[in-house]
């Protein structure tokens, strides 16, 4: 059992750790995160390497550990990073617009409400399916493509907002 | 399907926030029991590492001075104007974790009962609403500091509210106690005879026994009373260790050497909150070393969305079994408690508890 977990950790943690810091956009919080969570699992494995797919199990534990408990100190981690990232902006050497637009991107996905963040990484960082989404935020499909298309719409509408707005 | 550009652009743009992520090899090393740069007591809070809020019993009465108080109680004196008092026993790990969670009723005839709420109990926090029972302490700690008021002064009352409510238990004293006093209470001792069934090896709590009776002392006892990983039955196997341990110190401390109880008495104050209205005097020179233990009934495991994985309680059962847990001259242990599965092989009753020269896993 301990050799199962361990293997699941060696095969898994890089993957969950991205996974993490896409959700939080706080690489630290998703450390915390993603820490505290392989230790509460390492004690339930008897329980959780028996599912199907213990990757599911485990970010599920991942993504809800976000959308609960920690919820106010990452709200005030994320304005923190939106300072370093206008920090790091003119310090890019070549802007190339394509990372110009990508970074501004980012800035807009780090401030949408947590579960529409946790959709859109959901979608389109893990490709998961509206079904896996929805058993994964515990919430419908329909929730889900609603979460998703109330993101899609407001980082459209701020597409051509100058960043000042965000700050 | 293809992505819209405005699609391709979030990719790019997760994608890229996931490349911030940390070295898997640092959070790698951690797991395997370093400590975080950054945050030393992340780890030390995440593993579980935790107090024996348990050992409050022994330790509240070691803090009083007993220079006019005997070390061992004459049983044939009368108890003068004693009554019956019930303690909220808290062990914390250094931050506000209240890892051990322990509501004692002390008798007049200064006999001990104490029941264990295990920390991952589902349970309604008066004032948040339903959470995990070692929740209350946190949150009304973060709430107060945010406020700047005590954090632990509210964390305290939030948890003794929270503990009334479930067990229908008034709680009259607290006492908190950090963990650091043990190692050191261990060594003032000479040493807490325990006995494993097996050898325990753990990296997150650092325990590395062998088999058999022996005698722990620094590290090492701490180590034994915190090891939850790697325990058949985690949290549960746990607080039993710290029931053993509990009895093992209280003997020690009765049948110890009196000239040590000035030294003991000093640790044990440096590590250790009491409300303010508490004789402990009298109460100390009252407590005697025959300490019943319990651990509240306890429903199936759930996985809540907001709170992870938790115990279901029953407050209509945990109620009746400490009315009857806590009843005047009760004697053994009610029906109804949790009860630590035994091996298969052996045939001890349902609800038994390890005494302290039994071996345990």
């Amino acid at each position: 059992m301990p050799d199962d977990y361990d293997q699941f950790v060696t095969d898994r943690l890089d993957r969950l750790l991205r996974y993490a810091t896409a959700l939080t956009c706080d690489k630290y919080l998703a450390q915390d995160i993603v820490q505290d969570v392989l230790l509460r699992a390492r004690t339930k494995w008897g329980r959780i390497g028996a599912v199907e797919v213990p990757y599911l199990y485990v970010k599920r534990m991942v993504t809800n550990e976000y959308l609960s408990w920690r919820r106010r100190r990452a709200a005030r981690d994320i304005s923190a990073t939106h300072v370093s990232l206008d920090e790091l902006a003119p310090a890019v050497a070549d802007p190339a617009v394509g990372h110009a637009e990508r970074d501004a991107m980012r800035v807009r996905i780090a401030v949408l409400p947590r579960k529409q963040r946790a959709a859109l990484v959901l979608r389109y960082y893990e490709d998961s399916t509206d079904a896996e989404i929805a058993r994964i935020l515990g919430c419908t499909e329909g929730t889900v493509r609603s979460h998703i298309s109330r993101a899609l719409h407001t980082l459209r509408v701020n597409e051509n907002t100058p960043s000042e707005v965000l700050r | 399907m293809t992505d819209t550009r405005q699609e391709s652009l979030i990719r790019e743009a997760i994608a890229a926030e996931a490349e911030q992520a940390v070295d898997h090899r640092t959070v790698l090393a951690n797991l395997h029991g370093k400590r975080s740069r950054r945050r030393p007591f992340a780890l030390f809070a995440a593993a579980g590492l935790t107090a024996a809020a348990t050992a409050v019993a022994v330790i509240v009465p070691l803090s009083v001075d007993r220079t006019a108080a005997p070390a061992s109680v004459d049983p044939a004196a009368p108890p003068t104007a004693a009554t019956t008092r019930t303690v909220l026993l808290i062990g914390l790990d250094g931050a506000a974790n209240t890892d051990s969670v322990v509501l004692a009723r002390v008798g007049a005839d200064g006999a001990v009962s104490a029941a264990s709420l295990p920390r991952d109990s589902l349970v309604d926090i008066p004032g948040f609403g339903q959470g995990k029972l070692n929740s209350a302490y946190a949150r009304a700690h973060a709430a107060a500091q945010a406020e700047g008021r005590d954090g632990a002064a509210a964390g305290v009352e939030a948890l003794k509210r929270t503990v009334e409510a479930l067990t229908g238990v008034a709680v009259d004293h607290y006492a908190a106690l950090e963990m650091a006093a043990f190692s050191t209470l261990a060594d003032a001792v000479g040493g807490v005879e325990v006995c494993l069934k097996r050898p325990a090896r753990d990296p997150f709590s650092g325990v590395d026994l062998p088999a058999g009776s022996q005698s722990l002392t620094g590290a090492q006892a701490l180590a034994f009373i915190r090891q939850r990983h790697g325990l058949a039955n985690g949290e549960l196997d746990r607080i039993v260790r710290q029931h053993v341990f509990l009895r093992a110190l209280a003997t020690k401390v009765v049948q110890g050497d009196p000239a040590k109880l000035p030294e003991l008495a000093r640790v044990a104050a440096t590590h250790l909150r009491v409300d303010p209205g508490w004789d402990l005097a009298e109460f100390a020179a009252r407590i005697t070393p025959t300490v019943r233990t319990a651990i509240i009934p306890l429903g199936g495991e759930v996985t809540t969305p907001d709170h992870g994985h938790a115990l279901s309680v029953d407050p209509a059962a945990v109620r009746a079994f400490m009315a009857e847990f806590f009843a005047e001259g009760a004697t053994g242990t009610p029906t109804g408690g949790h009860s630590v599965p035994p091996p298969a092989a052996e045939t001890h009753k349902p609800g038994r508890q390890p005494s302290a020269g039994d071996c345990v896993d």
